[in-house]
């Protein structure tokens, strides 16, 4: 029976469609995999079913309740819990405060009997506590139940926020990006919780993630979105043999021949490298993202980091350009030692960083911003090689930069880039929110750069544009490179990319033992955790289950799906 | 009753007769500071709730306050009503009042917010407490004299009775920051938290947020006007100066440096706010060295901006919030463990 039922929904943010007439149903007990490339429309659609973007136009329905204009809070009411990817606890209060919040918020408790300290709210107030801690058994939790929520590392919040959501007592429980920055064996921990509590919570789940391990484990049906539009539906095995798919996620085959790139690159091999990476693990907070990177770059040749989302790649970025410190490990420029050092020095020896977003003055003009170069530099800097490269921005030289579309933008950030006359440009995510022509223009330009002699290392997602343009690349796994080689062999091997994306790599083995739950549960706890049923329906239920000999969950499981075909 | 309660209970009754005995020997203007300490104290308590708790900005605190006074004033001058009443009365009106200022909370947050807030205290400040078409609410220029008033049908006078308006005075604050401790750990506290920490979790846990953010509005207002409606009571008289704008900015400037999070600290900014610029004016002055000096009111304005950056940088959950951490820090060390372990909010 269709629980949640989401009907022709389109949403645009100005002149962007976001998401046009998507449709998508998920059944009772399901988990549903809801998976894309960037800016493909994931979030905005979870955003939509948890409330805080409105739709346009089309219609969400939970269990013939419209949750299309209902507030946040409603939606809650009705039973709807969802988890933040951007861990969003409450930091300043314990693990089991947490939980208690969702709980006695949909409580009759009110503000002056709590303040009064009232029997009935110490009563509350127990029974919620006693809930909360049968919730931290189930998911793994117990021994932090006293600890500050903003004290724990990422991976443990992220466990934190799927018990809150929870606390709620919900029937549907949308979970945003669950795996962002875990690695494979917390991912392989993750999917295990998740059967876990489908079986003890009774909860249906949609699960919005860019692992595609995950996804590929515990989902019983996938929806693909691209661009906006619901590009296919199916098991997660026929979603990822779906040449489609694989081609929204790596971009339309390329046909070029590689010719001279391949001399280049074997040219190059003896060279002594400009960077050179040893062993680098860094990360944020509690959560380490890279760990063992190994990665070289020598003088005039393209460099690519690929692979899916989280996967570390801006992260390896940031530590070799200084803007976080290493951990571990090494990071040689220009035959100096420059791990940990600050990211303006580093910028001094010629390595510039372009990031994410392009670190534009959106107040300053196209002519301002690369005048400013002088200023870095240290000496006066002729602008107009920058406008013979990209005549429209000759045309647009007195132009806020802000008002750029984005690909000017980007040129702006290259010229900029190229006007210091660096020896390595790393460039992070180029083409992202671009449009394909723009890209095509932007990718001619890292093949000037190469002409100057200028190194380049690109993280980029569309990996066909990028194996067509680089020398070598490394493929990114969960925090470490997995494959890596000359850009010709990689694009060759479809296949074998294809498989860091879609993670091929889990086996069924993997699948089929995924259902069973790791750690040993308390009998008692368990109790309080499971739903409530008469008495009489219960001991019916127990009989029946003892003399068919099976867990009396399958025969209730079995009896509702009877009901719900009514 | 739980213990913890218990042990609540017996810290207010303790500090309550603790503080009662403080003024006793005191001349009339310093009894006159005790009184006057406790209404700042009430305004200080009301951003316990709202920016402590809840998080949420407020600088027209001393704007609900005088609206309390306004109105108690009003009340026991045109009504001639108990003094009890005008209480009531003021509560319930600076109650309103807060729930309307609550309103563009719902919206907005930080900075815009804060000046919203301001926006509101210069109006009230300008064009209410000192204009002639709400004279029917200020009392004339002269504002309300409350010379003489009755409470539980006894007479109390201004000039004669400031130790018993004291003694109200202060059994209410303890009370009512009694609740507000108890209110910390109990479950709409921790929705009024769960908004401060991350407002967008909370309503997708089902919070309310419009019903919680208007509340924590209402009952801030409410506190803050139920101090300055005693100030008729003990002043004499209204008049707009107190509760100007800068007493506004003043009540969260001390609120901070006291700590912002904790009860107690409000009883501590109160009397900070209500004693030292009487002691600077009374003492501040003689000669140093053979120069003639004069500490003023001014001195103190500069005193609390330089105490303020002094404290942002060496105790930043303000002064009892990180002595407090302090002496459990060295407890702990010490290995002593006196009993149990009770927060005081």
């Amino acid at each position: 029976m269709t629980m949640l039922r989401v009907r022709d929904l389109t949403v645009r943010f100005g002149g962007i469609v976001a998401l046009d007439r998507v449709s998508l149903d998920l059944n009772r007990g399901e988990i549903l995999g809801l998976i894309g490339p960037n800016g493909a429309g994931k979030t905005t659609l979870f955003n939509c079913i948890s409330g805080v973007v409105r739709p346009d136009t089309g219609s969400i329905y939970f269990d013939n309740h419209s949750l299309t204009y209902a507030p946040v809070h409603e939606r809650a009411r009705l039973g709807v819990a969802r988890t933040f990817q951007n861990l969003q606890l409450w930091g300043s209060m314990t693990v089991e405060e947490n939980l208690i919040v969702p709980m006695d918020a949909l409580g009759r408790r009110n503000t002056f009997s709590d303040a009064l300290y009232l029997p009935f709210s110490g009563y509350a107030e127990r029974a919620s506590r006693a809930r909360a801690r049968a919730i931290l058994h189930v998911l793994d939790l117990d021994p932090y139940a006293r600890t500050l929520a903003g004290d724990l590392p990422a991976g443990i919040q992220r466990r934190v926020e799927l018990a809150r959501a929870l606390a709620m007592r919900p029937r549907l429980v949308l979970l945003d990006e669950p795996a962002a920055g875990l690695d494979a064996q917390e991912t392989a921990h993750l999917a295990e919780v998740l059967h876990a509590v489908r079986q003890r919570f009774h909860v249906s789940m949609l699960l919005v993630d860019h692992d595609m391990s995950l996804v590929m484990r515990v989902c019983d049906y996938v929806y693909v979105l691209d661009f906006g539009k619901m590009l296919a539906k199916g098991e997660p095995s026929a979603i990822r043999n779906d040449p489609k798919v694989i081609a929204a996620y790596l971009g339309e085959e390329s046909k070029k021949l590689p010719g001279d790139i391949q001399t280049i690159a074997a040219a190059k091999k003896d060279e002594r490298p400009l960077l050179e990476v040893s062993k680098v693990a860094a990360g944020y907070g509690g959560l380490e993202v890279i760990r063992d990177i190994n990665l070289t770059v020598r003088p005039g040749e393209v460099v690519a980091c690929i692979g899916a989302n989280g996967a570390g790649k801006t992260t390896t970025l940031r530590a070799i350009s200084g803007m976080i410190h290493p951990r571990a490990g090494r990071v040689m420029f220009a035959g100096k030692d420059v791990t940990g050092s600050t990211a303006e020095r580093i910028s001094k020896l010629g390595l510039i960083h372009i990031p994410e977003g392009r670190g534009l003055f959106p107040n300053l003009s196209v002519e301002d911003t690369l005048r400013l170069v002088s200023n870095t530099a240290g000496r006066e800097v002729d602008i107009s090689p920058a406008f013979k490269l990209f005549s429209r921005l000759r045309e647009r030289r007195h132009q806020l930069v802000g008002t750029l579309s984005g690909g000017e933008q980007q040129m702006v950030a290259l010229a900029r880039a190229i006007l210091s006359q660096p020896r390595l440009v790393m460039i992070d995510e180029m083409s992202q929110g671009l449009a394909p022509t723009v890209v095509r223009q932007l990718f001619e330009i890292i093949r000037v750069f190469r002409d100057e002699g200028i190194a380049v290392l690109l993280v980029e997602q569309f990996v066909e544009s990028a194996l067509d343009v680089a020398d070598r690349a490394y493929v990114f796994e969960h925090g470490t490179i997995g494959l890596s080689g000359p850009a010709v062999e990689l694009r060759s091997d479809r296949k074998l990319v294809a498989g860091s994306y879609l993670g091929s790599a889990v086996d069924a083995a993997a699948i089929a033992s995924g259902n069973g739950n790791g750690h040993h549960a308390d009998p008692a706890l368990m109790e309080i955790v499971s739903v409530r049923v008469p008495a009489k329906v219960k001991r019916a239920l127990e009989q029946r289950a003892e003399t068919e000999n099976r867990p009396a969950g399958a025969v209730v499981v079995e009896l509702l799906e009877k009901v719900d075909d009514q | 009753m739980t213990s913890r309660l218990m042990f609540r209970v017996l810290g207010a009754l303790v500090a309550f007769a603790l503080l009662a005995r403080i003024p006793v020997g005191f001349d009339v203007g310093f009894k006159f500071d005790a009184a006057l300490a406790v209404i700042w104290a009430f305004g200080l308590l009301s951003l316990v709730l709202l920016t402590g708790y809840v998080g949420q900005i407020s600088l027209c605190q001393a704007t609900f306050a005088g609206v309390g006074a306004y109105t108690a004033g009003m009340m026991v001058s045109s009504v001639h009503v108990d003094y009890l009443v005008a209480v009531i009365a003021g509560v319930v009106v600076a109650f309103a009042l807060g729930v309307i200022v609550g309103l563009p909370a719902l919206r907005l947050r930080g900075i815009t917010l804060a000046i919203v807030t301001l926006g509101i205290a210069l109006v009230f400040d300008r064009y209410i407490f000192q204009d002639h078409a709400f004279e029917w609410f200020t009392g004339g220029t002269g504002g309300w004299r409350v010379g003489q008033a009755t409470m539980f049908g006894l007479r109390m006078d201004s000039s004669t009775h400031l130790m018993a308006a004291y003694l109200v005075l202060l059994a209410l604050f303890c009370l009512v920051a009694l609740l507000l401790v108890n209110l910390h750990e109990s479950g709409a506290g921790r929705r009024f938290r769960a908004i401060r920490d991350s407002e967008l979790a909370a309503a997708t846990m089902g919070v309310n947020l419009t019903r919680y953010k208007l509340l924590a509005f209402g009952m801030s207002a409410a506190i803050a006007g139920m101090g300055g409606s005693f100030y008729p009571l003990v002043a004499g008289s209204v008049s707009p100066q107190p509760f100007w704008l800068f007493t506004s900015l003043q009540f969260a400037a001390i609120a901070v440096l006291m700590g912002v999070r904790y009860v107690p600290a409000a009883a501590l900014g109160g009397a900070f706010m209500a004693f030292v610029p009487d002691v600077l004016t009374r003492y501040g002055h003689g000669t140093f060295m053979g120069h003639a000096y004069e500490i003023s009111y001014d001195w103190f304005q500069i005193a609390v901006g330089v105490l303020l950056i002094v404290q942002l940088i060496a105790l930043p959950d303000g002064v009892w919030g990180d002595l407090r951490s302090r002496v459990r820090h060295a407890r702990s060390a010490a290995g002593a463990v006196g009993g149990r372990r009770v927060k005081v909010a």
